[in-house]
Formats: structure tokens, sequence, C-alpha cells
């Protein structure tokens, strides 16, 4: 069983088309990347996750149900943390996390312990709370009951680093205890070191899915060197996106760097660098439909 | 405990500060009217009223003003304390699922292993029991009052017209909750509320002045709570029976809707 199975999903609203065919599978157990620009279809596709929001076509299925048809029992087992965050102010946080996990049945015993490891302070109402700390809170309810799958909306906005950190290796421990973890970010790099798997979604579609090693590979890694004199011809064959000022050169290099290496050996070089390009330079070729 | 339950005592726990406010401005609204009817009330009260057009003082509720359980339907059932209860049912009823919706607020509660009609439930069940509650404070205030002033007011008719008063305030509230539960849009069910008490108020008045025009008080929702004068004669079984009517239908009609529709959108 698939933890999410998305299959040519198009959602419609107020004449715009959200989703426009959105073709997806997530395994059980892995903590899987959803990026994409505002806008892209990121929180129409989490929301059509959780019943608020009907497809207009296609289908989709969490934990192998249909989640209108899955009803209280299906999102009894989810979590979900939504990308634009309300809570109800006039409630202390210990409240409103208890009222939570009544209505769940569990998970009551993990407040403590995660307001602590986040620190979150319990006794003070929600509209005394800075957005980050609300969105402790929102993380709090999202994952405290072990959930089979937690549906996170952009999780780390309006944390700081530090807090991010410590979220993302929350995030493993909820999978090493078997957790799927579906999380959507436009900051890229922060789900460079967490996720298994990245979808990247534009304008309604999946343009690339990928391991976060796979995109590495096909994205290559980046050249800058510099020459004790002009360029000479042929230096920069094999390579993409080039450019050559006067002594200096830049490119891309896909594949094994040896050939590379052993033709730069043989070269006049005074400086070289030779570095990963990050998910930021893959997206954006994404993004120009060359990836 | 069911869900709706569940989803109704959050509700209540939530808003009770704001419940406390209301009891109070309902116990003053008896304690500013009825201490005052001894002193300036019957014959030289009717003699005022008399003086008035009499479609005038029809229209307004005070063709019943100079006995004291008129003087008390005409100011605390029939007005002030009628629309206080209004103001709240309405704007309660609008808000806790439309308004909730538009601010966002609802997403969790929906995305919770709650079906979408024991919210719908649980909140509908919440506006009935605040009603109540502050209904109950208005009668106590009354009874009390009345008592002290020692006004010719049966307890018995005190309680038929609050049982009236809070259907026909708690129907009208549970018509805004639908209406924002069918549209998800708060500021629709605050009109469509409104527009019910209000009308139902010009309807019944219009009713009265104008003979072919009688029927319109078998259709206004304040002709069911007033019409048949329960501080006087007691409970109208033909008006609580349409206000029940009204209040269940609205429920109903509220908790369908919002199974069939995108949230949030």
């Amino acid at each position: 069983m698939t933890a999410i199975a998305l299959d040519g999903l198009v959602k419609d609203y107020d004449g715009t088309r959200a989703l426009d065919g959105v073709d997806l599978e997530v395994a059980p157990g892995e903590v899987f990347g959803f990026i994409g620009p505002n806008g892209a279809g990121k929180t129409t596709t989490m929301r059509i996750l959780v019943d608020l929001l009907r497809p207009t076509a296609g289908t989709a299925r969490v934990l192998g149900e249909e989640p209108r048809a899955g009803g209280p029992a299906l999102r009894a087992r989810l979590g979900y943390l939504p990308g634009e965050l309300v809570l109800d102010e006039r409630a202390t946080a210990r409240e409103l996390l208890a009222h939570v996990a009544t209505v769940r049945g569990r998970g009551a015993e993990r407040i403590a312990p995660l307001a602590e490891r986040f620190d979150l302070d319990l006794d003070r109402r929600i509209g005394e709370l800075s957005k980050g700390n609300k969105q402790k809170v929102g993380l709090v309810q999202a994952v405290m009951h072990r959930p089979e799958l937690a549906l996170l909306d952009e999780p780390t906005s309006g944390l700081d680093p530090l807090l991010q950190r410590e979220f993302l290796a929350l995030v493993r421990e909820e999978r090493d205890a078997g957790t799927t973890v579906f999380l959507s970010s436009h900051v890229l790099s922060e789900l460079e070191d967490v996720a298994d798997r990245v979808a990247l979604i534009r304008e309604g579609r999946i343009a690339v899915v990928d391991d976060v090693a796979g995109l590495r590979a096909a994205a290559g890694q980046r050249l800058d060197v510099e020459f004790e004199g002009a360029v000479s011809a042929g230096a920069m064959d094999g390579l993409d996106e080039v450019r050559i000022d006067g002594a200096r050169a830049s490119g891309v290099w896909r594949g094994a760097p040896t050939p590379l290496l052993a033709r730069l050996a043989g070269l006049p070089v005074r400086h070289v660098t030779l570095r990963d390009r990050n998910l930021e330079e893959i997206v954006l070729d994404a993004y120009r439909g060359d990836a | 405990m069911s869900a709706a339950l569940r989803e109704a005592r959050w509700q209540i726990r939530r808003a009770r500060r704001g419940l406390v406010g209301w009891a109070v401005a309902l116990a003053a609204v008896a304690g500013v009217y009825i201490p005052f009817y001894p002193a300036i009330g019957g014959d030289q009260l009717q003699g005022m009223v008399d003086a008035l057009p009499p479609e005038l003082s029809q229209a307004l509720g005070y063709d019943r003003i100079g006995s004291a359980a008129g003087f008390v339907t005409s100011t605390v059932y029939g007005l002030l304390g009628m629309a206080l209860l209004l103001v709240l049912a309405v704007g309660t009823g609008a808000r806790t699922v439309a308004g909730e919706e538009e601010s966002g607020l609802l997403e969790l509660s929906v995305a919770a292993p709650v079906r979408r009609t024991a919210l719908v439930d649980g909140r509908a069940l919440a506006l009935v029991l605040r009603t109540a509650m502050l209904v109950l404070v208005l009668f106590a205030a009354s009874a009390a009052l009345v008592r002290v002033s020692d006004m010719d007011v049966a307890v018995g008719g005190l309680a038929a017209g609050s049982l009236q008063l809070w259907l026909f305030t708690t129907a009208v509230g549970l018509v805004a909750l639908a209406v924002g539960a069918a549209t998800g849009r708060r500021v629709v069910g605050v009109a469509v509320g409104a527009g019910l008490a209000v009308g139902g108020y010009v309807a019944d008045a219009i009713a009265g002045l104008v003979p072919d025009a009688a029927w319109l008080a078998d259709v206004s929702p304040y002709a069911w709570f007033l019409g048949g004068d329960p501080l006087v004669a007691g409970v109208d079984p033909g008006g609580v029976l349409r206000l029940v009517a009204l209040g269940a239908v609205a429920w109903l009609t509220g908790r369908t809707l919002i199974g069939r529709r995108d949230l949030g959108v």
C-alpha cells in the first residue's frame, strides 16, 4: 500500500486550474519533500488529502483510501499542519492541545515533552504567542499522536534556524518511529538534509520526482576555473552553461569527474573549484523546463 | 462522549468569558425597565400611548403597554432583550461555521477525525445552550424584579414568554448558522438571519394594520414568538411548534449542505 497515490489529480476553483493532472506516489516510511513556489499547488494538494477540497478530476488515495470515503477513520491516522495556520487566540496552548488529544483519543502524554523540547510555554494564551511559537503549537498537534502519515504544509515557516534544525531532527525521529512524512516547502535547502525523495511542482504539474542523490547526479557539478592565460580552445568542451570571461571560465559538468580532471591537469590552471550544485539551482532548471 | 457533544462543550468553553458579559447585559435590560413600571405604569403610560396614532403604537407593540405583563413584553421581551439575544444568536450562528471558515480557524477542526456534520451539530447545540443560559438569566432577573415591584405578572407567563423568546432567537440564529454552513460566507449568514428577524417584525406589524394582509402573521417568526401574547396567555403551542420546526429545518439544512462543498476557498 502506498502512503499517498495521486493519479491525474485536477482541481479547478474560481475559474483557475490549481492542479493540472498531478501523478505522485509516496511510499510508506519515507520523508517526501514537496517543493514549489507559492501558488504552484502545494497547499491545494494537501487540502485534498485531508478532504477539505474535493478533486475536480482524477483520484487521490491516502493510506489506501479516498479522503472523502475514508472520513474520520482515515483522518484519525493522519496528522496535518495547515500552510496558513490559524489557532483559537482565546485558548491557551495547553487547552487547545488537550482538546485536540481528546478529539483524537490519544497523544496527550506527548504534549509536555514536545513542548519542552521546543521551548513552548503551554500556559500562555495563543493570542499572546509569536508567529514562531504558534507554529510550534501547530507542529505539536500534527505529530503528537504519532500518525501513520504526517502532512506538513510549510512546517518550518516562522521558525528560526535553530528551531528548524530541531524540527528536522524531530521529523527524522518520527520517520524512524514509522511515520510517513509528506512536507512542503519553497525553501529547498531545508529539505535537502531530511527528504528521502523530492517532487518539484510548478503550475499544478509535477516537474520532477527523484531522490536527493539522483537530483544531484542529474544536476552535475559546477566548475569554476582560472587559467594562467586566455582560455585555450576545447578546455570547456563537454560542459553545459559555459561562460568565459578572459582567463576565467565556468560551466556545469555532468557525469564522473575523471576525464575533466585529466584534461585540466594538462592545462595551465591557476585556481579551480568543482562543487555540487545545490537544490535551488536544480529547481531553477526545472522551472525553466530543462531538467 | 459523542463527537458533537465534545464539540459543543469546547465551543461553550471557548466562549465562557463573553457569555458572562451577555448575561450581565440581559439582566441590566430587565433592571432598567421593570422597576420603573410602578412609578410610570398603568393608566399614566396608557394615556401616553393613547395619544399616539393607533397604527404607530400597534406597530411598535406599545398597544399592550398599559398592563404590567404588556409592559414587560413591550420593553424587555419584545424589544431590547429580544434585540440583544438576536444580535448574539445571529452573530454566533454566522461566525461559528462560516466566520471560522473564512478566518481559517475551521481548517484544523475539519482535518481532525470528526465528521463535518458533527462539527455543525456541536456548534448548533452550543448555540442552543448559550441562548438557553442567557434566556434563563433574563427570566430569573425579570421574575425577581416583578416580584420586588409587586407587579401583576404571573411567573408562568414569564416562563412561557422566556421559552418562546429562546425558541425564536435560537431558530433565527440557526438560520444564520445554516446559511453560513451552506455558503461559507459569514456576511450572508448575518444578512439572512437579520433579514428574517426584521422581516418577521415588519410582516407582523403590517398584518396587524391591514386586514387583507393578516396572513403575514402566519409566516412571521416574530409573530410565532409574540403573537399569542405568551406573558399574558401562556404558551402558544402553534407558535412553539413553528419555531421548533424552523430551527430544526435550518439545522438539518446546514449539516447536509456543508458536506457537499469545498471548505476554505
